[in-house]
């Protein structure tokens, strides 16, 4: 087998117009590994200088009342994983910035797609882009003809009869293409890690490992599934046709349906829908039994009663702080609720896009793709949790202070002093724990990797009876 | 040697050989003569084990062909019509890959040398076979069944498309490997060249083997009018 192996690389390196057509792909793959990790590091340093100019800017208040300073709020910003520069999956068009303030939980918003018209348009060119659809188109046109040639042109015979046996030959011509796809991968990884090397850590590599992983199963399962169709036709271009034909049906059609499907048994609440809801929780209560009025005068007698007083004016602390909180922890059970209804919603259209790699392959490829390389919706919503927790400490320290720092109630004039600005903690994102991000991505390696061993089982069998002549 | 006895195939209904029996011995050149679908190639694909008889045996030092098809085509050299090669290799890159195949690694050369047998030019040796002509593209190919020391020849219409000069030039390679002791069968349509190359001649007509004489016996006249007899028969 190694010897049709070296024969299909031989061939790959003197025919000019695949030598011509590799060495220009080979140079578009570097130039947009390049380009996206430029891309990328100009984000980074743009949310790094903003995130730092924002942060001087709220440690340099002399002097505010704590709960002005809630309104003042701050912004957080997503941030972008080091794979996102080979796959920024849906980053581009959810939003990268979340204002914190007091009161409400805002949206994310300035998604790359809404600032950039071209980006809205086309998509930005990743490599992901050109892992996802290119190289396997290339793969197909270097294996359509793999076999059937050898048959047409008698040449099969000439093979069988030196002794090598038919599975050798359909092996070889399979391993031959993906070993090109392979190159083009390795390739992609090493200008990847090359530019990123100081900045490596062990959890960027295993999640490059399993990134290269999905893709060279994928990969494995294209070249299979063309030698075999090769080999199984009488000609090459029916073989062709029906290879293309597989590609569109897995990258265009079956996405867009099954992704449709999904929305249609799952379906999400609109904005409009979600907002109202949340608004009237809030102001009705969520069963509809406990509203704002009831629930204020049920804290004033109970913070009365804690400290033995008959008013408000007599407390030795700030009731406003007190009643802010509260209300900020019945909007965080609110919160909770309605986005734990959105995430269980998305959990269940997740699991049934991942359940649909059974049917097409691609599914599994993208969302593993986009999963370690940190840019697909379990990552943004993860920030989206975090900033919300952290939303919370930051409004929850501000209304303490207001409570507890030396005013009393009413007292909206009183100011907090710089030291306790500066006290009040930064955000600190903390990346994905890398075994959780395995462990959601197991049903699409382990479909990937079904496929592999379908692909590898299907020649097994076929073999023995594929007509030689 | 070669030995068929009594086979019979069809394909899907249409019979492709009859009752044939023939034999090919040590030293010998058998040429079988028969129109287009006379059953030519399918006495070759038979005896390459590609398809499988109805009824009968086939079997090539005596090895059934059916039970031993991996030993037999290790002691076979077979040469199609066109050979075709692989155009982006030169004649003794191709060599070598075919041999390699057949699990025979040679040095540079005694792979020259087994081309040099065939009359192939050593010029020729290292240019891309996209360069060749057929009748170079069949040296090599004689050099590929001949560098894996083959005990039998099966050829089919080996001469066609060639010069007078190359086709020539086979037939005197084709005794050599005769002499050498190697069984030889040729299909062709070529009635000069089988008369003048082959031992005996078999001629084939609807899968039947209607008649079997040796050249000696006859001028290429008379075997070509004994073919046109049969042929219109």
């Amino acid at each position: 087998m190694w010897q049709i192996i070296v024969n299909e690389w031989q061939y790959y390196f003197r025919s000019r117009l695949l030598f011509s057509i590799s060495a220009g792909f080979i140079i578009v793959l570097v130039l947009t590994v390049i380009l996206g990790q430029y891309q990328s590091g100009i984000q980074k340093d743009k949310y790094v200088n903003a995130t730092d100019h924002l942060r001087g800017q709220w440690e340099k208040i002399e002097a505010m009342n704590p709960h002005s300073a809630a309104h003042y709020g701050t912004y957080l910003f997503k941030p972008g994983g080091l794979l996102n520069s080979l796959d920024d999956g849906i980053n581009t068009v959810t939003g990268n910035v979340l204002r914190v303030e007091g009161h409400v939980q805002n949206e994310i918003v300035y998604s790359e797609a809404s600032q950039i018209k071209s980006v809205s348009r086309f998509g930005r060119l990743r490599s992901s882009l050109l892992l996802q659809y290119i190289v396997p188109l290339l793969l197909i046109f270097l294996a359509f003809a793999s076999i059937s040639n050898e048959k047409e042109s008698g040449r099969l015979r000439l093979l069988l009869v030196q002794g090598a046996k038919l599975s050798q030959i359909i092996f070889g011509k399979i391993l031959s293409a993906w070993l090109y796809g392979l190159s083009l991968l390795l390739l992609v990884f090493a200008a990847y890690l090359l530019l990123n090397i100081d900045s490596l850590t062990s959890a960027t590599l295993i999640r490059s490992f399993f990134f290269f992983v999905a893709y060279a199963l994928y990969y494995f399962v294209i070249c299979g599934l063309t030698v075999y169709l090769s080999a199984r036709w009488q000609n090459a271009t029916l073989a062709l046709t029906s290879m293309l034909a597989i590609w569109i049906l897995w990258t265009i059609f079956l996405p867009a349906i099954l992704i449709s499907y999904s929305e249609a048994a799952y379906p999400l609440p609109s904005r409009d829908q979600f907002k109202t809801a949340m608004k009237e929780d809030r102001a009705k209560g969520i069963d509809g039994h406990n509203p704002l009025d009831a629930r204020n005068k049920e804290l004033q007698e109970k913070v009365l009663a804690e400290y033995g007083v008959d008013s408000l004016s007599q407390l030795p602390i700030n009731y406003d702080g007190l009643r802010m909180q509260a209300d900020e922890d019945y909007g965080n059970i609110v919160w909770d609720k309605h986005f734990g209804n959105i995430r269980e919603i998305l959990t269940q259209q997740k699991r049934m896009i991942q359940l649909a790699g059974i049917f097409n392959p691609f599914l599994s490829l993208r969302n593993a793709s986009m999963g370690f390389a940190g840019s697909d919706n379990l990552h943004h919503h993860d920030f989206l949790l975090q900033a919300e927790n952290y939303r919370r400490v930051f409004i929850k320290t501000l209304n303490d202070e207001h409570a507890y720092g030396g005013s009393k109630t009413g007292d909206w004039g009183w100011k907090a002093d710089n030291a306790f600005f500066k006290s009040v903690p930064a955000y600190q994102h903390k990346p994905r724990d890398i075994g959780a991000i395995v462990q959601s991505y197991a049903l699409d390696l382990g479909l990937l990797l079904l496929w592999t061993v379908v692909i590898f089982a299907l020649m097994l069998t076929s073999t023995p009876r594929m007509k030689i002549i | 040697m070669i030995k068929i006895q009594n086979v019979k195939k069809s394909f899907r209904g249409n019979v492709a050989l009859q009752d044939l029996s023939l034999q090919v011995n040590k030293g010998e050149i058998l040429g079988l003569l028969g129109a287009n679908g006379a059953g030519k190639t399918t006495t070759i694909n038979l005896l390459l084990g590609f398809v499988a008889p109805d009824q009968g045996s086939l079997h090539i030092n005596e090895l059934d062909v059916r039970n031993n098809t991996a030993e037999v085509r290790q002691r076979v050299g077979y040469i199609p019509e066109n050979v075709n090669l692989y155009e982006y290799l030169s004649g003794l890159e191709n060599l070598d890959y075919f041999c390699r195949l057949a699990g025979l690694k040679y040095s540079r050369s005694e792979l020259a040398g087994f081309l040099d047998t065939t009359g192939l030019e050593g010029a020729a040796h290292d240019k891309k076979v996209a360069e060749y002509s057929k009748g170079m593209r069949q040296k090599v190919g004689i050099a590929i069944a001949y560098a894996k020391k083959a005990t039998v020849y099966l050829l089919d219409e080996p001469a066609s498309g060639l010069d007078p000069l190359a086709s020539n030039e086979l037939s005197g390679i084709l005794r050599k490997l005769a002499d050498e002791g190697a069984a030889i069968l040729m299909a062709s349509h070529d009635i000069f060249r089988v008369r003048e190359v082959c031992d005996r001649i078999g001629i084939l007509r609807s899968g039947q083997l209607i008649q079997e004489l040796a050249a000696a016996d006859v001028t290429a006249n008379e075997l070509e009018k004994l073919y046109l007899k049969f042929m219109k028969s």
